[in-house]
């Protein structure tokens, strides 16, 4: 599974960034960065929740 | 009394928010027996009234399905009420995808975690400020003499408005806000006052918009007069509505959650005892203070298809109120959902809202949250109830207009 932050939708609420700070990054662009592509299993429930709380639905999960 | 049931209980009457506050037993009731439910009674347009955590959060979820309208809340019908699509403002809360998160991105970046983060020491600066002010006594109104000056000053300081001007700012977000309660409104009916208000608020902004097109600063105001919409300036009712929408959003619910975040802990002590052990608890307070209070207690939708709620099918064109409140206190989601905790981790509140309108402030009010609350929790050796609160007749904000409190507070350190 691999994670993106689209960043044409993406406004810098850092909601993400909030509830998984291993895999999300707020930078100075005030953009969300992904950390690791491919992040830990156990760090899935934690993307779900950013996947859901991201207020402009800019968080994509894509199966490998 | 009567046990409750979902055709028996009242949610919207305003008054019963002045005398009660919160209907908790009875969005308890509804989210346990109808938690979509239709809400027909002979005050009030019919409407579906959405009480659980899961169902506004799938509502939120859905900005295409689920249309942001004109009337942004539910209420009785009153002599002297708007019509429902009355266009009182025009604003990002009764705007759609796609029109609203362009208009969203004009100003967002000044509210993101680390464009807010520039206002720290603002922040802290003010809010002692605002200590000091009621240090040599141990009575005050604490809604008009601390809750309300911190958000106030900083949404000004940040669009660039003159102290002189404060006063005028706070008269006009009340009646905005509280157009239906006789404090706020005077002998006007709650069209006149809204009316009168938002003409004011349009004088003044068209003034500090053309300044700031002439002299542009590094404020609010500059980045709104001069913003861009698809290339192009705003339209002038937009563009006012716009200066209005985070004058009120920004002085408003910030101040109502600091409010009833002090009430919570005058009614908590040991949860006061626990802030004042350890105030570094002030950022995890702040969110149960927001999950607490939730001072916006609802904003609507419209379907625009027809379609199912847990299997309820809802039509196209059909209201729905989502109650954050309600969804705030679900036993579904939260563990003792009654027990006000500061440590409660993870805090799943949607006081903000969730998805395309989740609050634009929401850093913001974090931040002033956080700061109030530690220094509060520094300063003040006591504090207590010194006469009832005073509630805002409004079914739409958890507005507190007074609460008198007695304490001691020491000086800045």
């Amino acid at each position: 599974m691999k994670v993106v932050v689209d960043h044409n939708l993406c406004e810098g609420n850092g909601r993400c960034a909030e509830v998984a700070p291993e895999v999300f990054e707020l930078r100075d662009d005030d953009r969300s960065h992904v950390l690791a592509d491919a992040p830990a299993p156990g760090s899935r429930p934690r993307i779900d929740l950013a996947v859901s709380l991201c207020p402009r639905q800019a968080i994509r999960l894509i199966a490998e | 009394m009567a046990a409750l049931t979902p055709d028996t209980v009242d949610i919207i009457d305003p008054d019963l928010y002045v005398r009660r506050g919160y209907p908790h037993d009875e969005w308890a009731v509804l989210r346990r027996e109808a938690p979509i439910y239709r809400y027909e009674r002979a005050n009030t347009d019919p409407f579906w009234a959405i009480t659980r955590h899961a169902d506004i959060v799938n509502v939120s979820r859905q900005p295409e399905l689920f249309h942001s309208i004109q009337r942004l809340f539910v209420t009785i019908n009153e002599e002297g009420s708007p019509a429902p699509d009355e266009a009182i403002l025009r604003q990002l809360l009764n705007m759609n995808p796609p029109e609203h998160g362009a208009y969203r991105a004009i100003v967002n970046r000044r509210f993101t975690p680390r464009g807010v983060q520039g206002l720290r020491e603002q922040i802290d600066r003010i809010t002692a400020e605002v200590l000091d002010g009621i240090v040599d006594r141990t009575e005050c109104d604490f809604v008009t003499e601390v809750a309300a000056r911190l958000p106030l000053a900083v949404i000004a300081e940040m669009f660039g408005i003159p102290r002189a001007d404060w006063a005028m700012m706070f008269r006009l977000s009340n009646m905005m806000i509280g157009p239906g309660d006789a404090e706020y409104a005077g002998d006007e009916t709650i069209l006149e006052t809204l009316q009168r208000a938002r003409m004011e608020f349009f004088q003044y902004f068209s003034q500090l918009c053309e300044d700031r097109r002439q002299n542009p600063r590094d404020d609010l105001a500059s980045v709104l007069a001069n913003g861009l919409v698809n290339g192009a300036p705003l339209p002038i009712f937009e563009l006012m509505s716009y200066f209005a929408l985070l004058i009120i959003a920004g002085n408003e619910t910030t101040r109502n959650a600091t409010s009833g975040g002090l009430q919570a802990f005058i009614e908590n002590p040991a949860q006061w005892a626990r802030l004042k052990g350890d105030p570094s608890m002030a950022a995890g307070a702040a969110e149960e203070i927001v999950r607490w209070t939730s001072p916006v207690i609802q904003f609507t939708r419209k379907a625009t298809a027809d379609t199912n709620l847990c299997g309820v099918p809802i039509r196209a064109g059909d209201e729905l109120a989502l109650f954050y409140p309600s969804a705030n206190r679900d036993e579904a989601v939260f563990d003792r959902p009654g027990v006000f905790d500061i440590g409660r981790n993870p805090n799943r509140h949607i006081a903000y809202g969730i998805g395309e309108h989740f609050c634009l402030g929401a850093n913001l009010a974090r931040l002033e949250l956080q700061v109030m609350f530690r220094q509060l929790a520094e300063r003040l050796e006591s504090v207590e109830s010194a006469g009832p609160l005073h509630r805002m007749r409004s079914n739409f904000v958890g507005g507190i207009k007074h609460m008198p409190i007695r304490y001691r507070m020491r000086p800045r350190a």
